[in-house]
């Protein structure tokens, strides 16, 4: 479970002065929750998965994970960055399988993982490619395959299917509930689609503008497996959509 | 077509070459200047064939190349070492920055007289004199390349379980080789001035040996063989360098 507790983030900026970039945040995700969170650019999505993440330490508050509280990055909790963060001097397949070499898994058997999770992204082919020969797309599915490999019980997701055409973005979120109704990770996806938001989540979370404070959380009573072409002539899916739509255009 | 391309560069690349050996023929042809001081291009050249056979020429070079080798070699570890150790630990950081800021713009050939006394006047002082000229470059760029890697990228290894020390050796430095191969260009650069350099002040065997000796005699062809046999060495082991930073940086964007 991840606790999130009156987390707050303030930044030094140049002229020494402050900047609240997120303020008392608290949120509990369960285990195996899928829960996303929307809001307007600079509110402080990212910044929050950090924190989480433990790559950036809250100005206050505290956030504990499994009972344990946060103070640095750990294998539990996988990121996949807004702008991929792929090494590029390692191939696709070299990409996926360093996290999985500094464990001290074996070559074969790193590479072979590899390759599985390659191909379940549908990337078989372009194992010996470098990110730079790779489309936004393709590069976002790597950063996934690379976080995946080495198995991580929560995934922190920051607008992972952000820099895709409308195609790709669909089947990857067919992908991405396929993993999870079958790992049940527990998830924290940050995405500007409220479409997005609603067909992927147990919870939607909507933070108001700059500073980020949570404005309300949605709960999302659909059945699953969902099905997408279904869920978009449910009228419960539909009544969602809107009432988030509402809630986002309220703030502007 | 890239090819075409490359080997048309390289043609115009040689014309300023052609010009200077032409005006340096014409200069002689015309008798501008005594040709005890300025020999024949074909002269030197013709000796320079002649010495490259010879086994004793051959014995002086390989000096010099064991001298810019083992002093670059130790600057580049150590440069390395301690740039990115700098950008690693703040304590390191906070204890190289001023030192280096301070000793960066000395000519530090000027400690050479100091090397020769503690060291001798064998392998030992010019290797030094070597190392404490080239490090600096080399540590400076790595500190700065390392220092900017985008933060994601240690992010990305540290959530897979990899310690901070290790995820500067396996993605900080990596990260940063464009600016470190930068700063070891420039670094094997100093190496070769500083070894001829070291070899002309004080030295019994090396080609700056050679060139000093030969001046010192009139023997002007001799003092040019030297000469361009290291300038010939500069560009050899400038591209195979540029080679080797082709195949290490295969996969990063702003290189082609
Ligand atoms: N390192 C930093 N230093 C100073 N301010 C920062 C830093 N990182 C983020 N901020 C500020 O914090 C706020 C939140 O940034 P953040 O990147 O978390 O927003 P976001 O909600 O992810 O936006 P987007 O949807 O555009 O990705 C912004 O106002 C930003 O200027
Ligand atoms: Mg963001």
């Amino acid at each position: 479970m991840i606790a999130i507790d009156a987390v707050s983030k303030e930044f030094e900026t140049k002229g020494g002065r402050r900047h609240l970039a997120i303020d008392d945040i608290g949120l509990a995700v369960a285990d195996g929750e899928f829960v996303s969170i929307l809001g307007p650019s600079g509110c402080g999505k990212s910044t929050l998965l950090y924190i989480v993440g433990g790559f950036v330490p809250p100005s206050r508050g505290s956030v504990t994970v499994g009972g344990k509280p946060v103070t640095g990055p750990g294998p539990d909790r996988g990121p996949v960055f807004q702008e991929f963060a792929l090494f590029p001097w390692k191939t696709v397949l070299g990409n996926v399988m360093y996290g999985l070499q500094q464990q001290g898994v074996g070559r074969t058997q790193a590479r072979e993982r590899a390759r599985a999770l390659l191909a379940m992204v549908h990337l078989e082919g372009y194992e010996s490619f470098y990110p730079k020969e790779l489309s936004g797309g393709m590069k976002q599915r790597v950063a996934i395959a690379r976080t995946l490999a080495y198995r991580p019980s929560i995934l922190l997701m920051d607008e992972p299917f952000g820099a895709l055409d409308a195609h790709t973005r669909t089947r990857l979120q067919n992908d991405l509930t396929e993993i999870w109704e079958r790992d049940r990770k527990t998830v924290l996806f940050v995405t500007h689609s409220v479409e997005e938001a609603v067909f992927l989540s147990d919870r939607v979370v909507v933070m108001t503008r700059s500073p980020g404070r949570i404005k309300e959380i949605v709960t999302i009573d659909l059945p699953r497996p969902r099905d997408r072409v279904t869920l978009l002539l449910e009228r419960r899916y539909q009544d969602h959509v809107v009432a988030i739509e509402r809630m986002m255009d309220a703030q502007e | 077509m890239i090819r075409a391309g490359r080997l048309a560069d390289t043609l115009i690349g040689l014309v300023p070459i052609a010009l200077i050996l032409l005006a340096w023929q014409a200069v002689h042809s015309a008798g501008l200047a005594p040709p005890a001081l300025l020999p024949s291009p074909a002269a030197v050249f013709t000796r320079l064939a002649q010495q490259l056979g010879s086994p004793a020429y051959l014995e002086h070079a390989a000096a010099t190349l064991y001298r810019l080798f083992a002093g670059f070699g130790l600057a580049l570890a150590v440069g390395v070492a301690l740039g990115v150790a700098a950008t690693g630990s703040r304590a390191v950081g906070a204890v190289t920055g001023p030192i280096v800021r301070v000793l960066a713009p000395v000519p530090k050939i000027a400690l050479y007289p100091a090397f020769i006394l503690t060291l001798g006047f064998d392998d030992a002082s010019k290797i030094a004199a070597v190392f404490v000229d080239a490090v600096f470059p080399i540590l400076i760029a790595t500190r700065q390349g390392t220092a900017v890697v985008e933060p994601k990228l240690a992010w990305s290894a540290r959530a897979a379980g990899v310690s901070p020390a290790r995820c500067l050796v396996t993605v900080v430095l990596p990260a940063a080789l464009p600016s470190v191969l930068t700063g070891a260009r420039i670094g094997l650069v100093i190496s070769c001035i500083v070894v001829f350099l070291a070899e002309m002040i004080t030295s019994t065997d090396g080609l700056g040996h050679l060139l000093v000796r030969a001046a010192r005699n009139f023997q002007t062809v001799d003092m040019f063989v030297p000469l361009i046999t290291i300038s010939l060495l500069g560009l050899t082991l400038n591209a195979a360098f540029n080679a080797l930073r082709a195949r290490l940086l295969r996969g990063f964007p702003e290189e082609s």
